[in-house]
Formats: structure tokens, C-alpha cells, sequence
């Protein structure tokens, strides 16, 4: 079986492309809509890798990692932050927060978000 | 005038002069002086009126730097009273928190020109600064104005631009999304038209997204957060890795591309990385657009004194000489670039001549259309590496 990717994203279509593209490449995909679910199902799904949002209703992206991170049972698990903010302050809190990858949306395309998936999985 | 005939007919008159003949030349004198001073009270009168219902604040100092007017919109807007501070010397006035700022202000430069001024109490006040010194009588006059509402229109607009940029990327890439999945063929197959017009479809959305980022730095640059840390880099490697990844473009084009730099290394500079690249970036990349094939394009970096001095040259369509002054502002475009159906926002340079200046460098370029053009700028030396080689 194919490893488990959690997608945090709010953005229905946004959510329905990248896990289309994920599945297609052979991954099980699960989905979270916002910070709060994204939490739960970390906890709960144990996925191999999350691909993380910023800017969600309710609890915001920073806060979801920096809780993974917190937490001794998930803060292994390797999370790519994939967003629509592109300022250096902001990437540079993420991966301070424990992310692997910086990702801007309209900066990359689907088949380059599953080549950063893979490495980081290596 | 009438003076001067009255005393010429007092020297050198008739040879009798009787004591009639000199009342009535004092009675002449008297009754000019008379009217000479009637005109300056007149003229008192009209610039004082003028002074008191200036829009703009006004502050006479004189040499002593003593408060020797200051008419009412200055009063009001630094909240103080002719009768409370004339005759006074600005720099004792502490307690007032206004006169402190504009006497710290006034001390700082020679003369000011649109200097901002800002005070916080009781309600957000922005003033700009202009004074003018009065050549023989080392008199100070300082004019303020102010621009809070200016300002506070400024700030909306680029507040606006901000939000609806910052909207436009998720749809945008959403869309990208979508169209590189059909044309990787996660969605199924699509037939060679098709792909064609996808294509196209990407390539323009890819542009939106270009013009967002743009739009994004111009108005991070006028919320004025846009530098960030700045560090010791060399800049000759950053200029290769812009180099680097244009290598494609430049091949495609087929124009000669030549890199000088000097045989020594060259002294490091203070720069945020990100934005210099931004720099090197949108010059070279308008040197390949707006040069034909099988023209060449050079960059020079060398030293020059206290800084480093960056030329990029090219033999490309040139800039049209009536529209030298716009190049580096907002949205603009050559009308010969446009001619040639090149893309681009018309923020690249804006941009890049607002990244050079934040590091205190200076910009400028030398073109002829039909010939080329040649753009230079400069980034200072940190002080303590200038003695170093």
C-alpha cells in the first residue's frame, strides 16, 4: 500500500486537485478542511507525511505544526507547508516550527509538490 | 527721484537761497518719506495677510534660533501659541513634544525638503518639513504642511492592492493547478489541439501570477517592510546563480552573453539576497527580452572606490529618448518594447530602482534607441571592509 498523505487545505478545489494528483501517483490520501481536523487527524491517522496549509479558519497552519511538533507521538512525521504566503518571515517561521519544505502554491506545479513529497519520504 | 531733483535744486540752484526755498525742500523730503512709509506699511500689511491665511504652517527663526513668527495653521498644528513660545529659542521649548521633534528635525539637516514629521499626539499628525534659509539675514523659514490625509489615502490604496493580490493567488493557483494536471494527463487524454490551447492557458495564467508578485513587492515596498536582514554576500556568485537560470533563455534567443569581473575577489556588500536577485534578475531579463538574436548582452562588475559598481549592457531597441525620465516609474512601458509585443508589467524597474536605493546604492542607465542600452547601479562597501582588500 502506497503511503498515507494528509492534506490540510481549505480550499475545496484546491483539496480536490492536489489529492487527485496524490492518488494518482499511487498515495493513500486522507483530507482535513481545517486546523482543528487536521490536528485530530494526525493524531489519530498517524500519515506518513502532511502537506499543511497557512492561513485556515480557526486554528492557523503555524499553530497546527508547531502542536505536531509538541506532541513526541507525531513530531516525527514530516510536514511540507504548502501556501499562498510567500514572505521570508514567513517561510523562515515555518521551517524554524520543524517543517521540511516551504512550498508557495503559484509557484509550483502538481508534479513538483509530489517530487518534494517523494524526497522528503526518502 | 523727486528727492534727488530737490537736492540738486538745494546745491546747485539759484545762488540766493532763501529760508522759503528750504521749508519747502524738508516739506518735500518729509511728505516722500511720508509716502515711502505708507508703501512698506502696505507691504507689511499684505504679507502679513498673506502668512496668517497660508494654508501651510510657517515658523520665522531667526539666527539665534529664537521663534520669531509663526503664523495661525502652524500654531494649530503644533498646538502651541505665539504668545506662549515667541522670542523663545526653539531647542529650550521640550515641553512641548511637537516644537522637541521639529527642533530635532530642524537641527538634523542644513535645509529639509519634504521631510516627514510625525506626531502622535493627541491624534496621528503627518506633517512634511521644508525650510528655506534667507541668504543675508540668517533667517530660518519653515514651511510645514500637512499630508496625514495624503497619507492615509496612500496607505488604503496600498492596503487595497495588498488584499486583492493577495485574493487573486489561491484561484490562480488553483487554476495552474488544473491545467498542468490535464496537460500531465492526470485527468485523461487530451488531443493535440487541445493541448495547444492548455498550453496557451498556462502560459497566460503564469503571467497573472508574475503580475500578482509584482503588484505584491510594489506594495510591500510602499508599506515600507520590505527590506529583510540584510547580509555580507559576494556579489559576483549571486549574479551567476541569476546567471544560471537563464542560461535556457539566452541560448534560445542565441545572443552573446559575456560575464566581466574583475581578477581579484571582491569585497563582500550588505544586501538582502532575495531582493539584489530581484535585481540582476529583472535587469538581465529585460537585457535578453528587448535584445534581438545574435546581439550580445555584457555584464561588468567591478570596483569602484567605496562600492561596487554593477553595468549591464546591450545592443538591444534602445530606450526612446522622449521617454528617458519615465523608465522607472510605475507601469511604465517603451513604446518600442510594446511595438515588439514583449511582455511585461512595467513594474520591473520601478521595483529594481526601489531595492537599489534601500541599500543606499544608486541607479541609472546610458541608451540610444536602434543601439542599446546600458543600466548601471551601485551598492556602497560596509565601511569596515574598505581598508581590507
Amino acid at each position: 500500500m502506497g503511503k498515507k498523505i494528509l492534506v490540510v487545505e481549505d480550499d475545496k478545489f484546491l483539496r480536490e486537485l492536489i489529492s487527485r494528483k496524490l492518488s494518482g501517483e499511487g498515495f493513500e490520501v486522507s483530507e482535513a478542511i481545517d486546523g482543528e481536523e487536521g490536528i485530530k487527524k494526525i493524531k489519530e491517522e498517524k500519515p506518513d507525511l502532511v502537506l499543511l496549509d497557512l492561513i485556515l479558519p480557526g486554528i492557523d497552519g503555524f499553530e497546527v505544526l508547531s502542536k505536531i511538533k509538541e506532541d513526541p507521538n507525531t513530531a516525527k512525521i514530516p510536514v511540507i507547508i504548502l501556501s499562498n504566503l510567500g514572505q521570508r518571515e514567513e517561510v523562515e517561521r515555518g521551517i524554524k516550527l520543524g517543517a521540511v519544505d516551504y512550498l508557495i502554491k503559484a509557484h509550483f506545479t502538481p508534479g513538483e509538490i509530489v517530487e518534494k513529497i517523494k524526497n522528503a519520504l526518502k | 527721484m523727486n528727492q534727488n531733483q530737490n537736492k540738486s535744486n538745494i546745491l546747485g540752484g539759484p545762488e540766493i537761497i532763501t529760508e522759503r526755498d528750504i521749508r519747502l525742500a524738508i516739506l518735500n523730503i518729509l511728505e516722500d518719506s511720508e509716502e515711502e512709509k505708507r508703501i512698506a506699511e502696505n507691504e507689511r500689511d499684505k504679507t502679513k495677510a498673506i502668512i496668517n491665511n497660508l494654508a501651510d504652517g510657517l515658523i520665522i527663526i531667526n539666527g539665534e534660533n529664537r521663534i520669531f513668527l509663526i503664523n495661525p495653521q502652524a500654531e494649530k498644528l503644533l498646538r502651541v501659541r505665539q504668545e506662549e513660545i515667541g522670542g523663545e529659542v526653539l531647542s529650550d521649548l521640550i515641553k512641548f513634544s511637537s516644537l522637541e521633534k521639529l527642533a530635532g528635525l530642524l537641527v538634523s539637516k542644513k535645509e529639509l525638503f519634504r521631510e516627514e514629521l510625525i506626531l502622535k499626539e493627541p491624534k496621528e499628525l503627518i506633517l512634511e518639513v521644508t525650510t528655506t534659509t534667507l541668504p543675508r539675514r540668517e533667517e530660518k523659514i519653515v514651511i510645514l504642511r500637512d499630508v496625514s490625509r495624503e497619507k492615509l489615502i496612500d496607505r488604503m490604496k496600498t492596503e487595497f492592492v495588498s488584499f486583492a493580490a493577495h485574493q487573486l493567488r489561491a484561484p490562480l493557483a488553483a487554476i495552474k493547478w488544473a491545467i498542468k494536471m490535464f496537460l500531465e494527463g492526470d485527468l485523461g487524454k487530451v488531443t493535440k489541439e487541445q493541448r495547444g490551447f492548455l498550453e496557451k492557458t498556462y502560459q497566460t495564467n503564469e503571467k497573472l501570477i508574475l503580475l500578482v508578485n509584482d503588484l505584491l513587492n510594489v506594495t510591500r515596498m510602499e508599506e515600507g517592510r520590505y527590506l529583510y536582514k540584510p547580509i555580507l554576500a559576494d556579489i559576483v556568485k549571486i549574479t551567476q546563480s541569476v546567471i544560471d537560470s537563464y542560461k535556457e533563455g539566452i541560448q534560445k534567443k542565441k545572443v552573446k552573453f559575456e560575464l566581466k569581473k574583475p581578477k581579484e575577489k571582491l569585497p563582500e556588500v550588505l544586501v538582502d539576497l532575495e531582493k539584489i536577485k530581484l535585481v540582476i534578475d529583472n535587469l538581465l531579463s529585460n537585457a535578453i527580452k528587448y535584445t534581438p538574436s545574435d546581439g550580445k548582452v555584457t555584464i561588468t562588475i567591478a570596483r569602484a572606490k567605496k562600492e561596487i559598481e554593477f553595468s549591464i549592457k546591450d545592443t538591444g531597441i534602445g530606450i526612446p529618448k522622449d521617454q528617458k525620465e519615465k523608465v522607472f516609474s510605475k507601469f511604465f512601458r517603451g513604446t518600442n518594447a510594446l511595438k515588439t509585443g514583449a511582455e511585461g508589467t512595467g513594474l520591473g524597474l520601478f521595483i529594481t530602482k526601489n531595492i537599489v536605493e534601500a541599500h543606499e546604492g544608486k541607479i541609472w542607465f546610458e541608451s540610444e534607441e536602434g543601439k542599446g542600452t546600458t543600466f548601471f547601479f551601485t551598492l556602497p562597501i560596509p565601511s569596515n571592509l574598505t581598508t581590507r582588500k
